[in-house]
């Protein structure tokens, strides 16, 4: 089993809950050190402009690049649950060594203001993972942005969507997230592609004259209105 | 953890939320805070609330009481006993009465903790009564615009709907309105989330493109600041124009739609209200307003939800008696899916406020006033009220301030004239946590604990359907007191007899009896039982509509203003013979707009607005808020060029009132022409008195508007490449 984390950016507000409570729970000081961070990306040109925030912690990859980057072995995969640990007492430390965080497409590995700082990182909460709790910051999230959960769990609730903005997936490492993107596709002034997972409302007979009317210039509106009437 | 318990309290700041916080305990300490995991809606909290811990065990509290040993604001102090303390604060006070008479002792705190129905500064406004009086303020820095228009419109600030109608609507006006960090009730962002799930089409018009608008909006709409009467008008005008208003609903429900017809046609002042006139004024092109007009004309149900920033501006009433009016004109009241764009408050029961204990002895009724004059001195004018007295027309020549639960040199306009005010007076005494810009002011500073040190009955903001119990989670640190329990142990020093004979925990089981007579749809939970279980949610079959009565039953359920009918053309505004505060909706040109004069020395429009990293000025100072995001000035590209600015570069913000030094957040994200600096950050001038916090009061013009709005998005600067 591998476990995996889940983000909707369509919902994600950028709050910040999510990574004040990571370091809340698990006792992180203020400063380099980002198990969770949060980021925003602003595209496009006044007055046409799209931000986009992603909220990512280490994905506890299948294929772990830091993992096979540490010359000492102290980055370990949980052969039970995919869930990635390191041990910091056989950790070289940045300064020394700083391996895993060269290796990891994200950056993940993180490490104190402290000199030669040991390599600390996500842990999926392990400790409420044993009594069967989500991490802090999915049950954080005001928006219910945030799962977590077995891979094919995940799948079959979410959907396999890998990527979104912010987030390339690697091949290599087989990071175990699944994303809802915000926008379909990189948005252009021209054209804003709808969101094919929105619903349509459910209108009555009625409300569906007036829905399409309001599509129309004045005229068109008018003659509509009209016909109401 | 066996050893480890949890207990359930909630933010009582003026955070615009009420969010359930459960703190973990072990040994005395504080080692965790989570949220609601319970029955839904669940009422999580935000980063500010999870980041708590950090404020109440930050070395930077204050840990006992200390008077001033330096010149006043310099921030020297020397600690000193309680007794010492209170006795130089009593001394002071019975001098200053004695001497000057009780008016002179000029009250000035704020909201930094509210909603509750124990601690709060009316601790203070109990006990100065209690002496003889003092002189008060009035007015609100959120939403003074928006209380006028309501009650002038509607007769009452009970005008909403319950978060969970969001989803019923199909269209949803976000004006002026950003809740994902401004909060407006816990659950509002889920709401609005379900919502736009639901398909519901949501426009967001603001000078930025806000958090709210990327995550809830398929439509921006860029509007100059303190314009945004202008566009409603003209929506008006092309409902009328076309005939898409719901006349039925005006004929039966409202009064005076026929003059404000008048006035958006021209009749009364030979000015057509076209988009086109507007557009002129607001930066909206024409042809969106005449979008939008129609949209919001005929999508039914729509919301159209305001709440204070557009307010927050030189006539701001006037925007929130056009927004009521457009609702009146959509007929989007009293149903569900609709909004009447009034000051919002739920109608699920008016829940007691802090008076209900300390100042109503638990029954609602009036304070006693002593010799208080009834209308005080404005919060926006707090400083020359200090600075100019009686010869200025106010109604006191100030010698001492006394402020609890605020931080007025940061957070009310002008900072620099606060400055020069508080070093003018004979005595100030500060209860505080942290060493705040007003706290370096005091001469007697006295600690308070923080609401995780005592308890309290939490009422939600905006009349959101339940309670919380905030808990008492761990005794006082340091030498910290309540301000309930500062006052009771100055009331003997002032010869007060009788100021408490309860205690806390009887104070708050009154508090809670006076909830009684308070309508709800569900019997309350017994005291005992509240406090064990820490919340209580009451469940709404169906969400809660304001006006429900009015408009099915209208016969006999009337509105509660002067003819029970929705006052488009107001009696009592025309009786106040004012003309800028006209008995209809009306676009007034607004001083420091971009029409003004002095925009040709200062041509950039400063707004205010509310950050996700603090509670107003509270929290500024925590490590894990700081690290989320810069304090910035936020300047538009095309504005930046023109003065050779770069993403990062340091600059000034200036105008006649001062100076202001920060980052620059070069950005597409907010309207040429405008700059925002978010509200809060702490006030900290250098030698030469230009501030490097970053704090938006030093640049504000202390003014408000003719109904008393707090004129926080309305003054001009200019920026420069420090």
């Amino acid at each position: 089993m591998q476990m995996a984390f889940y983000f909707d950016q369509s919902r994600c507000i950028g709050c910040y809950a999510c990574s004040v409570a990571c370091k809340d729970w698990n006792n992180i000081e203020a400063g380099p050190a980002q198990w969770r961070r949060v980021t925003a990306q602003e595209r496009g040109a006044y007055p046409e402009v799209y931000l986009t925030y992603v909220s990512l912690s280490c994905s506890h990859c299948a294929r772990p690049a830091c993992a096979d980057a540490c010359p000492v072995n102290a980055i370990i995969k949980n052969g039970n649950n995919g869930v990635m640990a390191v041990n910091q007492e056989e950790c070289l430390g940045y300064d020394a060594c700083g391996a895993c965080k060269k290796a990891c497409p994200y950056a993940m590995p993180q490490f104190g203001s402290e000199e030669n700082a040991k390599m600390q990182m996500c842990t999926f909460c392990n400790d409420r993972l044993k009594e069967n709790r989500k991490p802090a910051c999915v049950d954080a999230c005001p928006v219910r942005a945030l799962d977590a959960g077995p891979m094919e769990e995940l799948q079959a609730t979410y959907g396999k969507v890998t990527e979104v903005s912010g987030f390339t997936y690697s091949n290599a490492t087989k990071p175990s997230i699944l994303f809802k993107p915000r926008y379909k596709q990189n948005p252009s002034p021209q054209s804003r592609t709808p969101n094919p997972d929105k619903p349509e409302p459910k209108l009555t007979a009625k409300t569906k004259k007036e829905t399409k009317k309001i599509e129309f210039g004045t005229q068109e509106l008018t003659k509509v209105k009209t016909k109401i009437s | 953890m066996p050893d480890e318990k949890t207990v359930i309290t909630t933010c009582t700041h003026d955070c615009g939320g009420r969010c359930l916080l459960k703190a973990h305990v072990k040994d005395g300490i504080i080692t965790r805070i989570e949220t609601d995991d319970g029955e839904e809606p669940q009422l999580r909290a935000c980063a500010r609330g999870r980041a708590y811990r950090q404020r109440i065990y930050s070395p930077e509290r204050l840990k006992y009481p200390m008077k001033r040993t330096g010149e006043r604001g310099e921030g020297k102090f020397e600690r000193i006993s309680w007794a010492e303390a209170l006795d130089t604060v009593a001394g002071e006070l019975k001098r200053i009465k004695n001497t000057y008479g009780n008016p002179a002792i000029f009250h000035v705190s704020y909201s930094g903790n509210t909603g509750t129905m124990l601690h709060s500064q009316l601790a203070v406004v109990r006990l100065l009564t209690m002496f003889g009086g003092f002189t008060p303020t009035w007015g609100s820095a959120s939403f003074w615009g928006n209380l006028f228009a309501s009650e002038m419109t509607y007769g009452t600030l009970t005008t909403g709907t319950t978060r969970d109608d969001l989803p019923n609507a199909r269209l949803i006006i976000m004006w002026g309105w950003n809740p994902a960090e401004s909060i407006q009730i816990t659950t509002t962002s889920y709401f609005m989330t379900l919502a736009k799930e639901a398909g519901v089409k949501v426009v967001a018009i603001d000078p930025r493109f806000t958090d709210s608008a990327a995550a809830f909006a398929s439509q921006w709409i860029p509007i100059r600041p303190g314009t945004d009467t202008a566009m409603l008008i003209a929506m008006a005008y092309v409902m009328i124009k076309e005939n898409l208003q719901d006349q039925k609903f005006l004929d039966t429900y409202t009064i005076g739609f026929d003059q404000f017809k008048d006035y958006v046609m021209g009749k009364s002042d030979g000015v057509l209200k076209t988009p086109a006139w507007a557009a002129d004024i607001t930066g909206v092109p024409a042809g969106t307003i005449e979008q939008l007009a129609r949209e919001y004309a005929l999508t039914k149900p729509s919301k159209l939800l305001t709440l204070g920033a557009p307010g927050r501006t030189a006539f701001g009433e006037q925007f929130h008696r056009a927004a009521a009016t457009l609702a009146a004109m959509t007929g989007n009241i009293g149903i569900y899916g609709g909004e009447s764009a009034g000051f919002g408050l739920a109608p699920v029961g008016l829940q007691p406020l802090a008076s209900a204990a300390l100042l109503h002895g638990g029954k609602p009724g009036n304070l006693p006033e002593g010799t208080t004059p009834k209308k005080g001195v404005h919060i926006t004018k707090v400083w020359d009220a200090i600075l100019n007295g009686t010869k200025g027309g106010y109604p006191a020549d100030f010698k001492m301030v006394y402020t609890t639960n605020g931080n007025p040199v940061n957070q009310f306009m002008n900072s620099n004239k606060a400055v020069r005010a508080l070093k003018s007076l004979e005595f100030v005494v500060v209860h505080e946590q942290f060493m705040t810009p007003t706290a370096r002011y005091a001469d007697i500073l006295l600690p308070v604990n923080t609401f995780f040190e005592r308890n309290d009955i939490v009422r939600p903001w905006h009349a959101a359907p339940y309670y919380i119990y905030a808990n008492k989670v761990i005794d006082s640190l340091y030498e910290s007191k309540s301000d309930f329990d500062i006052c009771a142990e100055l009331a003997p020093r002032l010869g007060i007899e009788g100021y408490s004979d309860k205690t806390e925990d009887e104070w708050l089981r009154l508090a809670w009896k006076s909830a009684e007579h308070f309508t709800l749809t569900k019997p309350l939970a017994g005291y005992d039982e509240l406090k064990q279980k820490g919340v209580q949610k009451i469940s709404l079959k169906q969400p809660a509509v304001a006006f429900k009565e009015q408009v099915e039953d209208f016969k006999n359920h009337p509105f509660p203003t002067p003819s029970g009918k929705i006052e488009i053309y107001s009696q009592r505004l025309a009786d106040m013979n004012n003309p800028k505060l006209t008995p209809m909706p009306t676009y007034i040109e607004p001083w420091e707009g971009t029409r003004d004069a002095l925009a040709q020395k200062y041509p950039l429009q400063l707004i205010s607005t509310h950050y996700k990293r603090r509670i107003h000025s509270q929290m500024d100072n925590i490590p894990w808020m700081r690290e989320l995001e810069p304090q910035t000035v936020w300047i538009s590209s095309a504005d930046a060029r023109q003065r050779s600015i770069q993403h990062g570069d340091l600059v000034k913000i200036f105008n006649d009132r001062g100076t202001v030094v920060l980052p620059a957040k070069v950005t597409e994200r907010i309207m040429p022409g405008v700059v925002s600096i978010d509200q809060g950050a702490w006030f900290n001038p250098d030698k030469q008195g230009v501030d490097r916090g970053g704090c938006v009061n030093v640049l504000l013009k202390d003014e408000h508007s003719p109904a008393g709005a707090f004129c926080s998005n309305t003054s001009l600067v200019q920026i420069e490449k420090v």
